[in-house]
């Protein structure tokens, strides 16, 4: 059996970096990007037309969708179990596969897009705010580091093969945990300094002028931001809203809030 | 009139800009990108900033989980940022009018995504003959959709700038512009209910509450790295003490898989 070098390894990782979603279609996802992905290394194990190199293409053209800094691990093990058995057992492969996809578009999803993304991009939208686009680089060392683990997955799941599975995937579950704690005390943080919604309402009584805001300050800060997360929270929840519609929602609702002044006044004035 | 070199330098940008959302994902894919560069090159950084920071953080939890399809905010920012400048009406006019416009974007992005089924298809025909290089193409062709759904709205927004401009200024009444601005302000509430719902809020719920109280009621002196780095040594302190106690009733069942799976069957919200 042909023998892969550094060199493979290194030709596929780059092309996971950079074409794994290129060709993301309904139909199969990121299964045309994954044989892209793979050919470097499907070229050298396999002669162009022959049977092997037929059923390779036929299995790496097949349904796969994970999280993309994941997928390096599964690629990885992939072309470890191909460079020792060829295509003899194509059904191992795409066990492995569509088996280690769900479970690590999960964690991935979780840590790479949700955690990672809030805090980095909270953290420089909120320099852009003021006025300072040096914020701007965090993303981009982060990305910078980002492609370094995704680099050392392509390793570890070359190195360990089928064993990653259960070993890797154990370890995982309590750093997402961890993960999940960091994000979430974030998430808590964002609501007050990010919802920067006060109500802009005064209220007469005789000679005293009430403002709203100041008087709901007064049981808590940021109570209204925290009302509508939760509201936005609960509707989410509901069977038939998605993100999309919750978008037209609180549209609705901006318009109701930002003219209530001149909507209570007309009102007050039917009275 | 925005003049042609400023419509090829920008076509250029969101080119690159959406093959870096579909693959590392280091920062140009990102609203705050899209404006903080079509501001700077449009000669008011400010205002990009501020644009595209505020679209950032009103859609930090609008992620693509498993290649979903998600307004697209990138463009938004852009047209915001432009139409911004060009009125010069400031940043919240253009936050006003980024969002609608990536509402309406999002099937341009299905239609990327279905185009390239085509693309699928026709490596499934090279596939047949086990010819590499046919399968190779498709992928690479796959980005030519993912490009055109970026650069047609961007150039077509561009070229009829000022006349569109025009007519957002004569047929909008001002409560609508008013109503748009506080659903700016409160919009946020969504990227945030989403993450709620996309993290583990049943089983640490704790840490969330200590992250709003810290911006509640220390806006003025704490920020939002400050609540990170507390989040991060909270995380630190679960992965000393936490696992441990965690590790039993894990090993002794799956029942805490099956809690997290329940959590799941909510996130339904990006389609």
């Amino acid at each position: 059996m042909t023998k892969l070098d550094k060199k493979d390894i290194n030709k596929v990782y780059l092309r996971n970096i950079f074409g794994l979603q290129w060709g993301w279609n309904y139909e199969r996802m990121q299964g045309l990007g994954y044989s892209w992905v793979m050919m470097p290394v499907l070229k050298k194990l396999y002669k162009n037309g022959s049977e092997d190199m037929k059923k390779a293409l036929r299995t790496h053209l097949g349904y796969f969708n994970t999280s993309q800094p994941m997928s390096h691990l599964i690629i990885g093990a992939d072309i470890g179990i191909e460079e020792k058995t060829g295509m003899q057992d194509e059904n191992a492969i795409v066990g492995l596969k569509t088996g280690l996809m769900g479970p690590f578009a999960g964690v991935g999803d979780t840590i790479f897009l949700a955690i990672y993304r809030t805090i980095v991009f909270s953290i420089s939208s909120y320099m852009a705010l003021s006025g300072s686009p040096i914020g701007l680089l965090l993303p981009i060392i982060g990305g910078l580091l980002l492609l370094w683990v995704r680099y050392w997955f392509t390793n570890i799941g070359y190195e360990q093969g089928t064993r990653l599975a259960t070993d890797f995937a154990g370890q995982m579950k309590s750093l997402t945990n961890a993960a999940s704690i960091l994000g979430l005390t974030v998430v808590g943080a964002l609501i007050p300094s990010v919802v920067a919604f006060t109500l802009d309402l005064k209220y007469k009584m005789g000679k005293v002028t009430l403002n709203v805001q100041d008087q709901l300050n007064t049981i808590l800060p940021a109570l209204l931001p925290l009302v509508i997360v939760l509201f936005s929270y609960w509707l989410l929840g509901k069977k038939k809203m998605n993100s999309t519609k919750l978008i037209f929602v609180l549209i609705a609702l901006g318009m109701f809030l930002g003219n209530l002044q001149p909507i209570l006044a007309w009102f007050g004035g039917l009275i | 009139m925005v003049s042609v070199l400023i419509i090829v330098v920008l076509s250029i940008y969101v080119s690159i800009a959406v093959l870096d959302q579909i693959s590392i994902q280091i920062g140009p894919y990102s609203p705050l990108f899209g404006g903080a560069i079509t501001g700077l090159i449009m000669g008011d950084l400010k205002t990009g900033l501020i644009v595209g920071a505020t679209l950032q953080l009103m859609t930090l939890g609008v992620a693509t989980y498993g290649g979903a399809t998600v307004p697209d905010f990138l463009t938004g920012s852009i047209m915001g940022t432009a139409y911004a400048i060009i009125a010069g009406k400031g940043a919240e006019y253009g936050i006003g009018l980024a969002v609608p416009i990536g509402l309406l974007l999002t099937q341009l992005d299905i239609l990327a995504r279905m185009t390239n089924t085509f693309f699928q298809h026709r490596a499934d025909r090279f596939a047949e003959q086990g010819d590499a290089n046919g399968v190779e193409r498709q992928n690479v062709w796959g980005t030519i959709p993912w490009i055109l759904s970026r650069v047609i709205p961007v150039v077509v927004g561009l070229v009829f700038g000022q006349s569109v401009v025009n007519a957002i200024n004569s047929f909008i009444p001002q409560w609508f512009m008013l109503g748009l601005k506080t659903a700016g302000m409160i919009l946020p509430a969504m990227g945030i209910a989403i993450l709620m719902r996309y993290l583990p809020l049943k089983n640490y719920w704790p840490f969330f509450i200590v992250g709003f109280v810290f911006m509640a009621y220390f806006s003025k002196t704490f920020s939002i790295l400050g609540v990170a780095l507390i989040g991060l040594a909270m995380a630190g302190i679960y992965m000393m003490f936490g696992t441990k106690q965690a590790a039993a009733p894990a090993a002794a069942g799956t029942t805490t898989d099956t809690s997290d799976q329940d959590d799941d069957d909510e996130v339904e919200i990006d389609d």
